[in-house]
């Protein structure tokens, strides 16, 4: 009885892995060869959706395009930029406001309430203060992920385990090194989670931006290649970017794990 | 109880919860009087940051000269219906991976890495397919909605409490009347964080289009404020949307909270 | 390794009898007006140099407050706790705490762990490092220092834990139930590892309790607290020799002492159950 039973689990448990696999490559087959119809009908208005032969020829053609580079290296800086700015305050005002409980019940609930709103019509305002360059774009991008980094930061403060807490003051460190040494490590966790949702934050809200007003980066991008109406091209960055998008995710999910 | 005789003798005001609110409401306009102040006397550039009180008066002119009202129909309409439509499909599709345990296996990854992915950026092409309206709008605010309520659907009805399930079994009912009466209802509070979740993404959504497109409503109201360089009328309008959005965002969780004794 | 100090502590050579740690009429209350609750109520004694002090009472005694206004964490108290003529006002350097609560740092290796206090005074790698390891080997826990928290028993923890305190190089060891969350016969062989060190340090040594065998196993004096409001019923002397180990704890005259202060306390202990009960009741009705 004993014997048989793991084996069998194990035997199930491949046989679902497998199952999966199909499901998924399924979904694949299904999704091109809808397309792959709809492409070729001529019921779209054409080139709606090109033949995804014509858009991995566009990728192939963006990919070898130094000024795709380029405008790749813009956005990713302002994104790189932003998340930096964005997680130093939040860290910063997360452990004040996670630390002493008045200040976190005066503030913590207008960042929690103003996070969700549609940050991206502050942006009038940041060209005015940072003009038409990067800079706007980066603020906004801090804005961003500052929310995601200060409450996941502030809420993290919260979690970590008193005794912890208790064993450093009785160690009389210093507020600074409280901060360096105990609280930052305590909350690896949320904090590196924050800064997950802050990424994705940066860069999406960067892209947008760039969709509006500016003349670099991948945002720019998709604006002069709609204007030129080349829709393959335009497919073929919107793979890119979510492809990138996705890519930054899975890195720091992994880091997250890692940290135990 | 201990607990209750502690309770009548009233709690001081500074333990209360509004008071670190007001606090914090109060240090908001203080900062708000400080730039006035900095404002008047010439230290900030006025050409950058607009008067607070002139923005304050702006308010009002927005409401009178600008539709603001209508603007606000337009915007709400079209956020309730993405977040209707996400409601009547996200919550089927949910239902449909939990009860095909393979689909969920193999597609709730993808389904949770579309939610992250910046799709407001392929609007030109949602543009050619559905016009330069508020069914793009809607199109739009219904791909970024669904994720999340899809996701949450499948997780409150997996997460139904098994002795419950097992009081089902007990009784020996359908497959329907397990689902109606005991899977459905106890998946119902996850079901509404889903909701709130899509329908936060759906005002973002929304608005973040109308803005970046100008495709109406009150995100282009802030794109014409801002092109006539009229600041107060510009903050003000970026307030009210941003006023409006915090307050639906309350309510949304009110209810899910008024939801949440039923688990 | 000739850097480490661990014979001459600050004082060991000057007149043994001076009490390192004064307690005057120390008290303390909780809550206002109506709801006061007096933890604390006007509790004195001494520790001396070297000695080995146990604070025992029921739960409800008072005794995790001293330990917090001692270890200088309960900001204002009524009367005096000085330390070396020094009133406690906050955590003091010359105070050395080990909490009830598993408090190892899970993101640290053991000898980081160990080394913080030293980290925290800026002292060099190599040199907190010699310290540390030579705390670890007094703990026992040679070999570990590269292992992380999560890989130790709970007795390892707490020995990591004191090894870190210890390494501070303290006046006085404060301990609060150190061993509480642990078995009994990982206590009784903790208590021999704390009885060595305590003995080869001269370290002295305040230790909070409830466990009777383990306070009379390890100490020269026991303090017997009463239930709350916590005062100080008796101070009884612990004869047994020394050095002592856990074999003590099958003898006739550990059995005596026992049963002495067994008495004592158990006068204590059901009034805490009553008073208890009492609430209890009350609560019910009411609720």
């Amino acid at each position: 009885m004993t014997m048989a039973a793991p084996v069998t689990r194990k035997v199930r448990e491949r046989r679902e892995t497998r199952q999966v696999l199909y499901v998924r490559l399924a979904v694949i087959f299904a999704f091109v060869a809808i397309w792959e119809f709809l492409s070729r009908s001529g019921w779209f208005f054409a080139d709606i959706i090109p033949s995804l032969v014509s858009i991995a020829q566009a990728l192939f053609r963006l990919l070898v395009n130094p000024a795709f580079w380029a405008n790749l290296q813009v956005t990713l800086l302002e994104a790189a930029a932003a998340l930096c700015i964005g997680t130093i305050a939040g860290v910063v005002v997360g452990i004040l406001l996670g630390a002493n409980r008045f200040l976190g019940a005066a503030f913590e609930p207008y960042l929690y309430y103003f996070s969700p709103t549609p940050r991206i019509i502050l942006f009038p305002i940041m060209i005015m203060w940072f003009g038409v360059g990067l800079a706007s774009k980066i603020a906004l991008g801090a804005l961003a992920s500052f929310f995601a980094v200060a409450l996941s930061t502030a809420a993290g403060m919260r979690q970590i385990d008193k005794v912890i807490i208790r064993v450093g003051r009785s160690f009389r460190a210093t507020p600074w090194q409280m901060a360096t040494k105990i609280y930052l490590p305590a909350m690896r966790i949320p904090v590196l989670t924050g800064i997950r949702l802050g990424l994705g934050n940066a860069l999406i809200t960067v892209l947008l931006a760039e969709t509006k007003l500016s003349n670099q980066g991948l945002g720019y991008m998709v604006n002069t290649i709609y204007q030129r109406f080349d829709i393959p091209t335009l497919y073929a960055l919107l793979i890119i970017v979510f492809i990138i998008a996705g890519a930054c995710n899975a890195v720091l999910g992994y880091v997250a794990r890692r940290a135990r | 109880m201990r607990i209750a005789a502690v309770a009548e003798r009233r709690a001081p005001l500074t333990a209360t919860r509004w008071f670190p609110l007001t606090v914090g409401a109060l240090t908001i306009v203080a900062v708000g009087v400080i730039f006035e102040v900095l404002l008047r006397i010439g230290v900030l550039n006025r050409y950058i940051i607009p008067l607070p009180s002139e923005v304050l008066a702006a308010f009002e002119r927005i409401v009178a000269e600008e539709g603001v009202i209508e603007r606000t129909g337009t915007s709400a309409f079209e956020v309730l219906s993405a977040g209707f439509a996400c409601i009547a499909v996200g919550v089927p599709l949910g239902v449909l991976l939990y009860r095909f345990n393979i689909l969920r296996r193999a597609l709730e990854d993808w389904v949770a890495a579309l939610a992250a992915a910046p799709i407001v950026l392929a609007y030109p092409l949602f543009m050619v397919l559905f016009g330069r309206g508020s069914m793009t709008v809607i199109v739009i605010a219904f791909a970024y909605g669904l994720a999340p309520i899809v996701l949450k659907t499948v997780e409150g009805l997996s997460e139904t409490r098994s002795v419950l399930v097992n009081v089902g079994k007990s009784l020996n009912l359908s497959e329907a009347q397990m689902f109606w009466k005991i899977l459905f209802p106890s998946a119902i509070p996850s079901i509404f964080t889903g909701i709130r979740l899509g329908w936060t993404f759906c005002v973002i959504a929304v608005i973040g289009v109308e803005f970046l497109v100008n495709l109406g409503g009150l995100g282009q109201l802030i794109n014409d404020l801002a092109e006539r360089y009229d600041m107060p009328g510009t903050y003000a309008s970026i307030g009210f949307v941003i006023g409006i959005s915090m307050i639906f965002f309350i309510i949304l969780e009110w209810v899910e909270k008024w939801l949440q004794p039923a688990r | 390794m000739g850097s480490v100090q661990t014979a001459t502590r600050p004082g060991a050579s000057l007149d043994a009898d001076k009490p390192v740690l004064i307690i005057d009429d120390v008290y303390k209350t909780f809550g206002d007006a109506e709801e006061a609750v007096t933890a604390v109520d006007h509790v004195s004694f001494n520790v001396k140099q070297g000695e080995f002090v146990a604070v025992i009472g029921p739960s409800g005694c008072g005794k995790s407050t001293l330990f917090n206004i001692i270890g200088g964490m309960l900001g204002e108290y009524g009367g005096d706790v000085r330390i070396d003529g020094e009133r406690i006002a906050g955590p003091h350097p010359a105070v050395g705490m080990v909490f009830q609560e598993e408090s190892t740092f899970p993101w640290r290796s053991v000898i980081d762990n160990v080394a913080f206090p030293l980290e925290l005074r800026g002292v060099a790698k190599s040199e907190r490092y010699d310290r540390a390891r030579h705390f670890i080997g007094m703990v026992g826990l040679d070999g570990f220092e590269k292992r992380y928290p999560s890989q130790l028993s709970g007795g390892m923890k707490q020995r990591v834990s004191i090894a870190r305190t210890l390494v501070s190089n303290p006046r006085i060891l404060l301990m609060d139930e150190p061993f509480a969350a642990l078995d009994e016969q990982t206590r009784l062989l903790l208590g021999d590892k704390i009885t060595q060190i305590q003995q080869e340090l001269k370290q002295t040594t305040l230790l909070i309790t409830h466990n009777l065998t383990e306070a009379v196993q390890l100490s020269d004096r026991i303090v017997v607290m009463t239930y709350r409001p916590g005062k100080v019923k008796r101070i009884a002397d612990i004869d047994l020799a020394r050095p002592r180990t856990s074999d003590v704890v099958g003898s006739d005259a550990f059995g005596r002492h026992v049963a002495d202060i067994w008495n004592d306390l158990r006068e204590e202990a059901s009034r805490g159950m009553q008073e208890s009960e009492q609430v209890a009741r009350a609560d019910r009705r009411r609720g």
